[in-house]
Formats: C-alpha cells, structure tokens, sequence
C-alpha cells in the first residue's frame, strides 16, 4: 500500500470540457503524444509507398510503367520509363519525411510526450500549453511538405540534404524560384525549408517542456538514479535537440534568402555564371551550408537512435524478468555518444573539399564513438544473460533492435575510416548502413514501443498473434532488403542513381538489386498487418489492466488509459525501475512505488 | 515454439555472413584496383572487414545463444543481478584500443592521398589535366604535345597549367587518358578538378578514388597507376592510331548534381607508355586542328 500524499487529480478539477478542448486542442500531454503517433503513421505510410517507388526504378531502371506513367503524368520525352527527376524527388521525399516527420516527431513527440510525465510520476508536463503548441506547430509543416508535391515544379528532387548550389541558385525577379540547374529546386524547395522551420521550432519547444519537466516534476523519492533508461535517453535527446537545432534553423533560413533574396551566403565569389547561366556577384562558401547542416544533422541521428535506445531498454529488463545490466554506464554511455555526437559532423564531409586535415580529426572522434554504442551492446546482452526472457512481440522487437544495431554500428566503422570512406562515399554500403541504424534500429525501437504502451495509451491489447507474424515478415524482408546493399556497397554501386545500368561494373549486381527490390516490397506490404491489427485493436482489442506486462516502472500503477492528472494521488518511488526477480518479492517484478514496510521514501537502503 | 526465435535470429545472422562469405566468389565484391595508393586502401577495408566480422559473430551468437537458453518458464525466476564492473571495465577498455589503434595506423593513408603537401608537384614530369564537370559531362583539358616537350626542358613551365588554359589546350568530354610511366618518375597524375556549376565528385573506383568538385574551386587530386588498358590494335595505322581496351575502367560523378547525375560517365584510358599516349595526343591534337604550337602562352 502506497502512502499517497493529497494531491493528484483533486487539486486539479477543470469543468466538464467539449470534445474538441479534450481531444484536439488538448494541453494533455497523453493526448498531444496520441495526436503525435497517430499524424507520424501517417506520415510513416508516405515515405514508406515513395520507398517502394525507389526500389521499383532500381529493380528495374529500363522498365516501361505504362499505366504509371499515365497516372503521374510523367512527360512524354521519356517515354514510359521513370524520368530520372521523378526517381530524384521519390528518394529526396522518403527520406526528408521519414526523418523529419516520422522518425524524429515518433519519437521525441509521441514518446516522449506520452511516457515522461508518467514515468516521472507528474501529472503533466511543465508547460501544458507550451505542449500543445508543439504539437500544433507540426500542422504547417504537415500541409506545407504535402503541398510540395503539387505545386509547380513539384516536390524537392535533389536529396533531402538540399546542397547548394543546385538547390540554392537565385532566379531573375519574376522567373520563380526554379533554377534550370536542379528539377524541383522551385516552390517545392521554399515548401521545403519552411516546413523543416516549423519542425524545428516544434521539436525546441518539446524540448524546453521535457528536461523542464524531468529536473522540476519528478514525484518523491525519484532520484535521477532511479529513472528508467526511457527518460534518461528523452532527457538527453530533448538536451541535443536545443542545441542542435539552432544551426538548422539558421541554415534553412540563409538557404531561404539565397533563393528569394539575392544573398549570396552558399554562391562563392568569381562563378559569374553557372553552367550558362548568370549568378549574380557571390561572396560566399558552398561549403558553409554543409558544415551548418551537418552540425545539426549529425546530432539528429542520435536524436532518432537515443529514445529508441532507452525505450529497447526497459523493454528488454520487463520481458527478460531481470534488471538492466549495468544500469550507470547505460545512461553514461547515452551521455557520451550525445557528447561526442557533437563533434564528428565532418565525417559526411570528409570527401567535400574541406581540408583533409580537419578529416583526420573527424575520423577519431567518430571511431571512437563506437565505443559507447558497443557498451550498450554488451549491457543488452548481459541483460538477457540468465534471464526468464518473455516473447512477446514488444520484446521481440526490442531483441531485434539489438542484434541489427549491431550490424549498423558496426557498418558505422568502414565509413568513419577516412581511406575507405574515399571509396564508399556516396555508393550504397552508406545506405546500408543508415538504414540498419534507421529502420533497423530506430523503426523497430519504435514498434517495440508501441506494442509495449498500446495498453497504457488506449486501454486495449495489441493481438500478439499478428504482431508476431509482422515481426517475423519485418525481420526476414527488412534484412533481405538491407543487407545486399552492403554488398553492391562494396562493389562501390553510386547512390542516389536513377539508373546504375548505365555503368559495366554495376551490370553484374543487377540480380542482387532485383532480390533487394522483391525484399523491399514485400517488406512494405508486411506493414499492412500492423496498421490494421493497430487501428483493429484501438476499437475492439481485449481490455487491458493496468500492468498487463507486470513492469515495474510508474505509468504501469496508473489506469489504463490514465485519467487526466494522472496519478489518484502523487506516486512515492521506492527504487530503481528494473527490481526484477528481486528476493525481497515474491512476484518476479517489483514496481517503483511498492512500499514493502511502511517506510517512507528516502529512509530506505537505496536499492539501484 | 519458445526456441523457435533463437532459431529464427540465427539463421538470419549466419544467412548474413553467408552472403558476405560467397560475395567475392561470385563476383558481388571491390572492382579491381588499379591504383597505388588502392592496395592501402584495400588493406584497411580487409582489417575493418575482419575486426568488425569478429565482433558481429561474438555479439550475434552470445544473443543467439542466451534466447535458446533463456526462453522462459513459467514458475523460474532470472539471476538478479545488476552488472559486473569488471566486465563493463573489460568491454570499454578492450573495445576502446582496438578502435584506438584503427584510428591511429590509418592516419597516412588517407595523409598520402589527400594532403596536398603528399601531392606529385607541377614539375614538367607530373601528367597534368584539368577536369571541368559541367551538367552533366566531364570536360578534359590536357596539355598539347608541344607544351609537354617544353616542360621537359622547362619544369616551371608547368607550373601554372591548372590555372591558365592555353590556345593550344586539347579539350575532350569524358575521356581520361594517361600513361602508365615508370615508378617514381613520371607514373604520377595530378588532376586539377573543377566544376562549372553545382557540386560534383570525381569518382573512379578502380581506383579507389573520390574527390567532390566544388563552385568557386580548384581541387587537386593525384593518383598513380599498377596497369594500363590499352594495348596497340593490330588494325593501327600511323594516320588512323587505334586501340583495344584490355579492361573497362569507369568514371562517375558521386556527388548528387541533378537530372542526369546517373549519366554522367567516362573512361579511363591507360596507355601502355608515353610513346602511346603521345600518339594518341598527336591524333587528337590533329582532329582537333592544334596544329600550330603556341609554347609558352
């Protein structure tokens, strides 16, 4: 029995609210989190059909897509091949939105606006308001990165890492924003860098509410020594975010002014014309905007693998029944892949022309990287060593993301020697490579969450059945897609190619690319299973409890859904979040707030 | 059914390892190299290839390992246990000088091949070219034969041709032609690299070379060759010079530069010696109606 003391939802009567106070301009942090996922998913199914698009031209770059082609309306001059500017906006458009409009919001806005207040035990954020207009922010980015696709000009076709010049030239007065130089460097770019502002600014505001809200909300007797790893990553994520983002943000604005003002901040001095056009005076560094654009995107990965990272954690500790192997060097290792995160940006650079000197001080900040990430490794496994492990489909998940982000570290290694990267710079062991971190990693600590706090967000269970069988489908076809690339990588297959078959050396690797392709597709199709086993079960799923997976962290002692406020009364924490098969319990689990003798908080032997 | 996930990431794994195993045997690898600075680069790839293929078996089979014996049953409780420091000691510092150690035996390679200080010098024995890319081609300028002779007798001569082009330049898209020379001689090729317009990079994997171009900018880039690609067609004629190419070795742009970043291809051409190479200069030199050298302009 837990000694409560009186507050919690008492204090904090509002009067009955409309459903559109309650539900869509909500200042509940459960709500906004809800509002995060379900808008992310959406967005999770664009980027993942324009992904289907890419492997379609590189299976078969010379294949005639007659009724496509008349659906899209592809010009004609190419026949009912796929125009190489269409095949260049699909992957600029799939990884622009997976990054910034799944993975990142996913994560920081869905996670960590639904799980922090709970595992904190607070009844909200610090600032509720502030919360829903972090949320709201995303609604002009939404619209403005979907309008891109249709006006003229189309959506950006030239990487969702927008170098200048192509993306950047200025037009003459009254001759758009489109440059001869790049296909959809026009409205669909200025849609572009006003939608990520917005993204920005969204992502700075959760980030002021989340480490507001873990240093001044924590319920008593919740040292930060007893924080599950869930926060701890949220905590330094949203610390990366303030940082990082700024640079972003100055740089998306000079992108911005060079096309529609004039500035010359990205054209360099002398290029009186470029290719045959006129390019005004220039004054400027090409250079700059990628130094500024990866100072933030850089840091961005570890914002899109931290999250996920803390979350496979407390996962893994709840269904192997076991306490997190080496609790502090997991948090200390969150630190320092943060830390050092902020001082490896060049190694995307280290062919770009900046100085080689410069290179070889990127390259052992970044080899040395790895090491926090192989800790975390070897605690994960340590955690399932000698444990009770439990398959369900969150775990499942969670042991995936292990054993795959072990290839993606490892594959980190090739690129962060500056010699190899010369030869697989740009070719598609890189792609391999971000997309194990990425959807390998990232994606499937995403899933993992879901099926782990679906019962806490809506009251109903997932159906274990069919999330088996879209992780056993997701599993297979994802490393089937995945892991041939770091093949036609080492064969040195250029990214970002409409059509490889251009080439002798890549003929060979056609079957391999065809194989990826099939893998890719079934992959998506594999996806199906979860979006209707989720919007199946948000409606007609079995009733949960309130600890369905017996976990001992806060948001488990709470409702299922919680009510708004919370906690009945402010949750006391006792111990750390992975007592599990502790001998002081009978149970194999003993949650945070369990007081085992009437004690009250912080006159107990500190348990970790 | 609980055994069945080991089984599951096992096979996955080793399925893995499998294609990585098979790869160079059916021709899925590195093209060949042909460059000398290639066999360090090599190197590298094969020592990280066999540091990180240790760690991938190790991890993955521990993982494997502790699903099959630690599938749970009902009624059994895990270890409570919450770390080792000696472990966590031993798995930081271990971890930490093999990557210590990569990073320090790599700095000259990438020294040798990037640092200016380490590039061949405009001296008159030097082959020197400029590479332009352009939207979407790669425009070569090479000396005539008659300013290569001057260079000879006159090495500060060539000091300035990355910067200046001269009138009886010779001017190709997409064909980069040297000779094999003899070592420590003249094998080594400086490039000077440009761009006429947005960013490229100057890619040659058999050579295991890659350098972007950037607007505003003249990169240098060297490299020396193992081998050459052409050898004398027996259907050679003096007025009509031919060849027959040994081997394809490509030239792609590796830096996204628009709708036809994909198409964007040459060749390399290595000539067997500058005798070679001079004929086929001469040729072009004639094509291209140069015939009245302007030495020294």
């Amino acid at each position: 029995m837990s000694v409560g003391l009186p507050h919690g939802a008492e204090a904090h009567k509002h009067p009955e609210m409309s459903f559109v106070r309650k539900y869509i301009f909500s200042s509940d942090h459960k709500i906004i989190g809800i509002q995060f996922l379900f808008s992310t998913l959406i967005f999770l199914v664009i980027g993942g059909t324009l992904a289907m698009g890419v492997r379609l031209q590189l299976g078969w770059p010379h294949a005639d897509h007659g009724w496509l082609a008349r659906l899209l309306n592809w010009p004609k001059s190419y026949g009912d091949h796929m125009p190489p500017e269409f095949y260049n906006m699909l992957f600029s458009m799939h990884a622009t939105i997976m990054i910034f409009f799944v993975i990142i919001p996913m994560l920081a806005g869905a996670f960590g606006n639904f799980t922090i207040p709970l595992m904190v035990g607070a009844p909200d954020m610090a600032f509720p308001k502030l919360n829903m207009m972090s949320y709201w922010f995303m609604w002009p980015a939404f619209i403005i990165i979907l309008i891109g696709f249709f006006v003229d000009g189309g959506a950006p076709a030239n990487g969702w890492t927008s170098y200048p010049l192509i993306s950047s030239l200025t037009m003459p007065v009254g001759a758009g924003f489109q440059s001869p130089a790049g296909a959809g460097t026009g409205y669909g770019q200025i849609c572009w860098l006003v939608a990520l502002l917005f993204v920005g600014i969204s992502s700075m505001m959760g980030s002021v509410n989340y480490v507001t809200t873990i240093i001044n909300l924590r319920a008593p007797g919740m040292t930060f020594n007893r924080l599950p790893l869930t926060i701890w990553a949220l905590f330094i994520t949203a610390i990366l975010q303030a940082f990082a983002l700024p640079v972003l943000t100055v740089a998306l604005i000079l992108q911005l002014l060079d096309k529609t003002f004039n500035t010359c901040f990205f054209l360099p001095p002398g290029m009186t014309t470029v290719g045959n056009w006129h390019a005004g005076p220039g004054g400027g560094q090409t250079l700059l905007w990628q130094h500024l654009f990866w100072f933030y995107s850089h840091p961005a990965v570890y914002i899109m693998i931290l999250p996920a990272m803390g979350m496979v954690s407390d996962i893994i500790a709840t269904f192997a029944r076991k306490p997190l192997f080496g609790y502090k060097p997991m948090y200390l290792s969150l630190a320092g892949i943060a830390g050092l995160g902020f001082i490896v940006w060049g190694h995307h650079m280290f062919q770009s022309g900046m100085d080689p000197r410069l290179g070889t001080g990127f390259m052992i900040a970044t080899i040395m990287i790895a090491l926090p990430s192989a800790v975390k490794v070897f605690n994960w496994l340590g955690t399932t060593w000698g444990a009770n492990i439990q398959f369900t489909t969150a775990m499942l998940f969670a042991l995936a993301f292990v054993s795959l982000f072990v290839i993606g570290g490892l594959s980190g290694i090739f690129m962060a020697a500056t010699p190899v990267d010369i030869a697989i710079h740009d070719t598609m062991f890189i792609v391999a490579h971000l997309h194990y971190v990425l959807f390998a990693s990232s994606l499937m600590g995403i899933f993992a969450g879901i099926y782990y706090w679906f019962p806490k967000m809506f009251g109903r269970l997932m159906n274990e059945p069919l999330g088996k069988i879209h992780f056993v489908l997701t599993f297979i076809a994802g490393n089937c897609t995945f892991f041939p690339m770091h093949i036609t990588g080492a064969a040195l297959q250029p990214r970002r190619y409409s059509d490889p078959l251009q080439y002798k050396w890549l003929e060979s690797l056609q079957g391999l690319n065809i194989f990826i392709s099939i893998s890719a597709f079934v992959l998506g199709a594999a996806q199906l299973i979860f979006l209707v086993n989720f919007f199946y079960s948000l409606f007609w799923g079995p009733k949960a409890g309130r600890n369905p997976w017996r976990s001992n962290t806060l948001e488990w002692t709470a409702p299922s859904p919680p009510p708004h406020g919370n906690y009945e009364t402010t949750p006391i924490v006792y111990r750390g979040p992975y007592e599990y098969a502790s001998p002081e319990s009978e149970e194999d689990y003993l949650p945070q707030t369990e007081n085992l003798n009437g004690k009250v908080a912080g006159t107990q032997p500190v348990h970790h | 059914m609980q055994k069945f996930w080991s089984i599951l990431f096992g096979a996955t794994m080793l399925a893995a390892l499998l294609l990585f195993i098979v790869a160079p045997f059916v021709g899925w690898w590195l093209p060949k190299n042909v460059a000398t600075f290639g066999g360090g680069i090599d190197g590298l790839y094969y020592l990280i290839l066999a540091i990180t293929g240790f760690f991938f078996v190790l991890t993955e089979a521990i993982l494997v390992i502790a699903l099959w014996r630690f599938a749970g049953q009902p009624g059994k409780k895990s270890v409570y246990q919450h770390g080792n420091h000696q472990l966590e000691v031993i798995w930081t510092v271990v971890p930490g000088v093999i990557l210590l150690v990569l990073a320090i035996v790599q700095i000259k390679v990438w020294a040798d091949v990037k640092f200016i200080k380490n590039m061949p010098k405009p001296d008159g024995t030097t082959q020197q070219m400029e590479v332009l890319a352009k939207q979407w081609e790669w425009r070569v300028r090479y000396p005539s034969s008659a300013r290569m002779a001057e260079w000879a007798s006159n090495p500060k001569a060539a000091e300035d041709f990355g910067r200046n082009p001269h009138l009886d330049d010779i001017y190709l898209p997409n064909e980069i032609h040297i000779w094999k020379g003899d070592a420590d001689k003249d094998n080594k090729v400086l490039v000077h690299l440009k761009t006429g317009d947005v960013i490229h990079s100057f890619f040659l994997p058999n050579l295991r070379l890659k350098q972007d171009a950037l607007p505003g900018k003249t990169i240098p880039v060297w490299f020396a060759v193992t081998e050459y690609n052409l050898e004398a067609d027996p259907q050679s004629t003096e007025a009509e010079p031919r060849w027959k190419e040994k081997d394809i070795w490509e030239l792609a742009c590796a830096e996204f530069c628009g709708t036809r970043h994909s198409m964007m291809r040459g060749k390399l051409y290595v000539h067997k010696d500058k005798a070679d190479f001079l004929k086929w200069l001469k040729h072009a030199e004639a094509e291209q109606d140069r015939h009245a050298p302007l030495a020294s302009r």
